[in-house]
Formats: structure tokens, C-alpha cells, sequence
């Protein structure tokens, strides 16, 4: 189970940071947003925005496979790991300034994680048990 | 907040929550393998589409929900949303209240909504 929600979750956050910063890169890449079918045209014409399209994608796949196994409640708010890494990328690679309630933001949904984690552990440990 | 955004964000909300509640109806019961005839199983049931019927109009409502407010405030706000998807689990699927989930699914509530205000 515990190897379940790891690649499960390593994808789905994966393909949603994928999809995000396709979308970002498909932005720059697409001159000025004036709606309209040439600029759509011209976002088409990059290869960024298929990024984005196989993001969905393979995020969609994730989650409903996860969601076989996984309660949904714990488990839509631990696909929210997805801001940390969004937020950690942007910065390197777009060179995003990160403000220090963005860090500490960050380190609480971490944080959140970590005691999801442990919780599946403990409720996959009493299942054993029993 | 006005009216419109209100409404806008509640809509936002319900799409949300019933979307991925019917995405777990679809998928209960299921198998986590990659076989083509799990998914066309899935796809079978109406409940997958109810789901993506929702996130099609919540990609529409929360368009319209950021041309009148910042992205910041719709990060937010998304904290909401959180809770409210483990209270519907609860109720619906009967899923587990924990003292862990409940630590962990608060702790990234908070940080969903520290992220939103440190825009």
C-alpha cells in the first residue's frame, strides 16, 4: 500500500507540475493574450501546450487510480503538494521571487503530508493487527 | 465580497466537491491496474462523466471567478475546499476522521491559504 500512494502520488503531482508549468511556458511562448484565433493559433504552434494536454492527462489517470484504494478526502488534499513543487520551480526556473509566508506555507502543507503519512501507517499497521 | 464573486466562488465550490466525490463513486471498488478493461468498465458508469461534466463548467466558473478577483485571493479561498471535501468524505463514504488526517488535511488547509496571502 505504502508503494501504492508513494508512485501514485509522485505521479500525480508530477503530471499537475508538468501541466502547470507547460501552461506558464505556453504563456511566455505565445506573445501578447489577445484571445483570439491567431493567438490561439500561435499558442498551438509551440510544443509547450501539449505538455499541459499530457499533464491533464496522465494527472487524470493518476487520480482516478489512486482513488480506487485511496479516501478522498486525504487524498485531495495531499494532491496539494502539487503547489509546493509548482512554487519551487518557479522560482528556479522562472526566476519567481518566493515570499517567506510562501515558505512557511509551503513547510505547513509538507508538514500536512507527513502526518497523512503516518496516519495511513498507523490505520495499515491495525489492519495487520486485526 | 459582492454577489457575483460570492457566487462565482460557491459554485466553484459545489463543482468542485461533487466532482471529485463522483470520481470516487466511479472509482470505488475498482482495481489499480492499467488494464484497458478497467477503464472502460469505469467509463461505463455515468458517475465518471457527472465528474468531468463538473470540472468542464468549474474551468469556466473559475475563469470568470479570477477576471474579477486576484489569483491570490482564489488560492485562498481553495483552502475551502479542502475541508470541505474531507467533511463530505466523512458523510459519504464514511471515511475515517483520525486525529493524523485530521492534522494533516488542517495543516495543508493553512498552508494553501499561507501561500494564497503571501502572493
Amino acid at each position: 500500500m505504502k508503494r501504492f500512494y508513494l508512485i501514485g502520488f509522485g505521479l500525480l503531482m508530477a503530471f499537475d507540475t508538468l501541466a502547470q508549468l507547460s501552461f506558464k511556458w505556453a504563456g511566455l511562448h505565445g506573445g501578447d493574450p489577445t484571445f483570439d484565433l491567431p493567438w490561439l493559433l500561435r499558442v498551438f504552434a509551440q510544443p509547450y501546450i501539449y505538455g499541459a494536454i499530457i499533464g491533464y492527462i496522465g494527472a487524470f489517470f493518476s487520480w482516478m487510480v489512486l482513488l480506487t484504494r485511496a479516501p478522498v478526502g486525504p487524498a485531495f488534499a495531499a494532491s496539494h503538494l502539487e503547489i509546493v513543487s509548482v512554487l519551487l520551480l518557479s522560482a528556479w526556473l522562472f526566476g519567481e521571487r518566493l515570499t517567506p509566508l510562501q515558505w512557511l506555507g509551503s513547510a505547513a502543507i509538507v508538514a500536512g503530508i507527513l502526518c497523512l503519512a503516518r496516519g495511513e501507517a498507523e490505520a495499515e499497521a491495525e489492519l495487520a493487527d486485526a | 465580497m459582492s454577489y457575483l464573486p460570492l457566487f462565482l466562488w460557491t459554485s466553484n465550490l459545489v463543482l468542485d466537491t461533487v466532482g471529485h466525490v463522483a470520481f470516487k463513486i466511479a472509482a470505488a471498488g475498482g482495481r489499480e491496474d492499467i488494464e484497458a478493461q478497467h477503464w472502460w468498465r469505469m467509463a461505463a458508469q455515468p458517475w465518471l462523466w457527472v465528474g468531468i461534466g463538473c470540472f468542464v463548467l468549474e474551468f469556466v466558473v473559475w475563469l470568470a471567478f479570477l477576471t474579477l478577483l486576484p489569483l491570490s485571493e482564489g488560492v485562498l479561498l481553495g483552502c475551502f475546499n479542502i475541508v470541505v471535501l474531507m467533511l463530505i468524505g466523512r458523510w459519504r463514504f464514511q471515511e475515517k476522521l483520525t486525529p493524523w488526517r485530521v492534522a494533516g488535511v488542517a495543516l495543508i488547509a493553512c498552508g494553501v491559504a499561507l501561500v494564497g496571502l503571501g502572493r
